[in-house]
């Protein structure tokens, strides 16, 4: 078990036809038995990332250590680490003991007996011990998930690495597994790398998520930190699902410091509490609100209210996802499933000043979110639904 | 509807039929001929099954004692085996190196190995004469393993790289370099036992062709103590067998089954598939 630290390192992809930095300046701080999950969309870097810490990459420039120790320039084998793949790289010509053991018969004196043990302890730990016997090509993706994953269990490192270890398994399975996952790293307590695309594996599993793009950090939190106060935009795109609701909009202020956001369809008043951080000068503003902030509300004060067309409704049992036509844009709302408008109905929809979040249209960078100085703990509830 | 099935189904098997005797009578007349005497070998009147008082092993036997057949297998054997094994030797670590490796020249170095597959080799029997004639190895058997196995390594390279580019997911080499492997063991421990049925294909592929190999041998001997079975055919057909079918198609016979229980033989390793793929 070790700390795990990356001090501004980039990684840059030298080609005859063009140079690409997929990983730029990044800076990660990592504490022991952290569960650190890596999101971001395809060829933000997070991949390359993992790749430079398992030492299958090499790294352009920066430092990398492992307990406090520069390992740049090691060997993966020295790095005492264990990587599960995507494709779960299980050796097709071993059988699923041999798969498991093989690295403890490689890099340590470890005895057969004592490897042995081990691996069945991880095999009953990843409840696969009655497929000891059996060549990978005979299991299903889920078993052969389980194998890799036992593989790295095995090994005991100071480091786990995953590689979007779920994706090629059925929805239901991956559930299962990343709870499962979840469990194992909760009992043996190493130091996590997880890297996906998929944001709700991030907020379910990490205890804190570092979102990447286009190879730079964009934030680095808690689950709940990242979905109530992102930076900016992208990780306010990225983070939730649906996804948040944005518009171009104005401010104008009044003289006692409040004032109103407005674009063509649609104006909100709003109190001198919310726009009190942000600069007089600015005015073009990103209006973002999340889809679950948002009510269908025919009672809620008209300064409050914007009325909208609905378009499609969408039934998953638990909830109703209803979009709405906003100018030709889809604006989205999470309601209970006892919300059912009809399509075509007009509705007056309504939210609360404190879900809201602002961006500077310019930077795309957070101004403020309603709720900052109220903490996130009012909203615990939100974000676990969230991350069903 | 039932009538028509069966009846698709007589055609498609009157077909099959059809194109199966196709491919098979040549082989039969092969055999059928190398077994005759020899008037029976040029009798109009011999059946497509001939009588059992036409049929005799004599044409193998004449074949056995008037040429040296002993002597051409012997160097068929040893020239196509050691060719084989040494283009292996090279093509091996040279296919991975352009499947994996990023060197610089990787593209033009790949496209000069696999140009000189397309290459009309008659254009270079003369320089390559020269060159081996200086060398001191016309008419001898180091001098025909020498040329088989650079005329068959482009294939080996191109082959072996194909499988290792495509039949080997990165990742298991990856894994392997976690687990406690260098890039030199993984790729001797990991990579090479799961590469045997593409190895197996490119030796078989070698082996034949070094065995069918004409011109080379042609060219670089003409001792009939370092003649190769495909060559010694060559002769046999421009001396006076021509009119004796039956011994024409022994040594045909002949040459064509070592090659066959070879490729019996490796059947087994070639087309053994790689199992372990995700998904499930």
């Amino acid at each position: 078990m070790a700390r795990l630290e990356l001090d501004e390192v980039t990684k840059v992809f030298d080609t005859k036809a063009e140079t690409i930095v997929a990983v730029e300046e990044l800076d990660l701080d990592i504490d022991d038995g952290e569960f650190i999950v890596v999101v971001g969309p395809s060829g933000c870097g997070k991949s390359t990332t993992l790749r430079m810490i398992a030492g299958l990459e090499t790294v352009t420039d920066g430092e990398i250590r492992l307990g406090g120790e520069r390992i740049n320039e090691k060997s993966p084998k020295d790095r005492d680490i264990a990587m599960v793949f995507q494709s779960y790289a299980l050796y097709p010509h071993k059988t699923v003991h041999q798969n498991m053991g093989y690295g403890l018969h490689l890099s340590t004196d470890l005895d057969d007996e004592e490897i042995d043990r081990r691996v069945q302890e991880a095999a009953d730990m990843m409840g696969i011990a009655d497929l000891l016997d059996k060549k990978p090509s005979s299991l299903s993706g889920g078993q052969q998930q389980r194998v890799a994953t036992g593989r790295a269990i095995v090994r005991e490192p100071s480091l786990f690495l995953f590689d979007e270890p779920l994706s090629n398994l059925d929805a239901k399975l991956r559930k299962h597994m990343r709870t499962e996952i979840s469990r194992i790293h909760s009992e043996v307590g190493i130091t996590t790398v997880y890297v996906t695309h998929d944001q709700e594996e991030a907020m379910t599993m990490a205890d804190r998520i570092v979102i990447l793009n286009s190879g730079k950090l964009q934030q680095i939190g808690p689950p709940k930190e990242v979905y109530h106060e992102p930076t900016n935009y992208f990780v306010a795109d990225f983070i939730g699902s649906p996804s948040m609701n944005f518009l171009d909009v104005e401010l104008e202020r009044n003289p006692d410091g409040s004032g109103t956001i407005t674009s063509e369809d649609f104006s909100y008043d709003v109190s001198s509490r919310l726009l009190e951080p942000i600069d007089a000068s600015t005015s073009d503003l990103i209006f973002g609100i999340r889809p679950e902030d948002v009510r269908i509300d025919p009672q809620a004060p008209p300064e409050k209210t914007v009325e909208l067309t609905v378009d499609v409704v969408e039934i998953v049992g638990s909830d109703n996802f209803i979009y709405l036509d906003l100018a030709g844009k889809e604006f989205r709302v999470r309601t209970e499933s006892e919300v059912e408008p009809a399509e075509g109905d007009v509705v007056s929809v309504t939210f609360d000043e404190d879900d809201i979040h602002l961006f500077d249209s310019h930077t795309e960078e957070a101004l403020v979110h309603g709720y900052s100085d109220s903490s996130v703990t009012p909203q615990v509830e939100k974000s676990d639904s969230t991350a069903d | 509807m039932i009538n028509e099935n069966k009846r698709s189904r007589v055609l498609l098997y009157a077909g099959i039929i059809a194109f199966a005797l196709f491919a098979i009578v040549p082989y039969y007349w092969v055999i059928r001929t190398s077994i005759l005497t020899n008037l029976a070998a040029i009798s109009q009147d011999t059946g497509f099954i001939p009588a059992i008082g036409e049929l005799t092993l004599d044409a193998y036997t004449q074949i056995w004692n008037r040429f040296a057949f002993a002597t051409y297998f012997r160097n068929s054997i040893i020239v196509s085996v050691a060719a084989t094994i040494i283009s292996l030797f090279f093509a091996i670590p040279g296919a991975y190196a352009f499947a994996r490796l990023d060197f610089p020249g990787r593209q033009a170095l790949f496209y000069t190995a696999v140009f000189t597959i397309m290459f009309p080799w008659i254009v270079l029997t003369i320089p390559v004469y020269e060159v081996f004639y200086f060398l001191r190895l016309v008419n001898t058997l180091p001098g025909i393993i020498i040329a088989l196995s650079i005329f068959v390594l482009p294939q080996n390279i191109w082959l072996l790289q194909g499988f290792f580019r495509q039949g080997i997911p990165e990742n298991i080499e990856e894994a392997a370099l976690i687990d406690g492997h260098n890039e030199l063991t993984a790729f001797l421990r990991i990579v090479l036992p799961l590469s045997l049925p593409a190895v197996a294909a490119a030796a078989l592929f070698a082996f034949l062709t070094a065995w069918n190999n004409f011109l080379w041998v042609f060219v670089l001997t003409t001792d009939e103590a370092t003649r190769t079975a495909t060559v010694a055919i060559y002769y046999i057909l421009g001396s006076d067998v021509l009119r004796e079918w039956n011994v024409l198609m022994a040594s045909l016979v002949l040459l064509v089954a070592p090659p066959v229980v070879f490729y019996g033989l490796s059947r087994r390793y070639v087309g053994a598939g790689l199992g372990g793929s995700p998904g499930g």
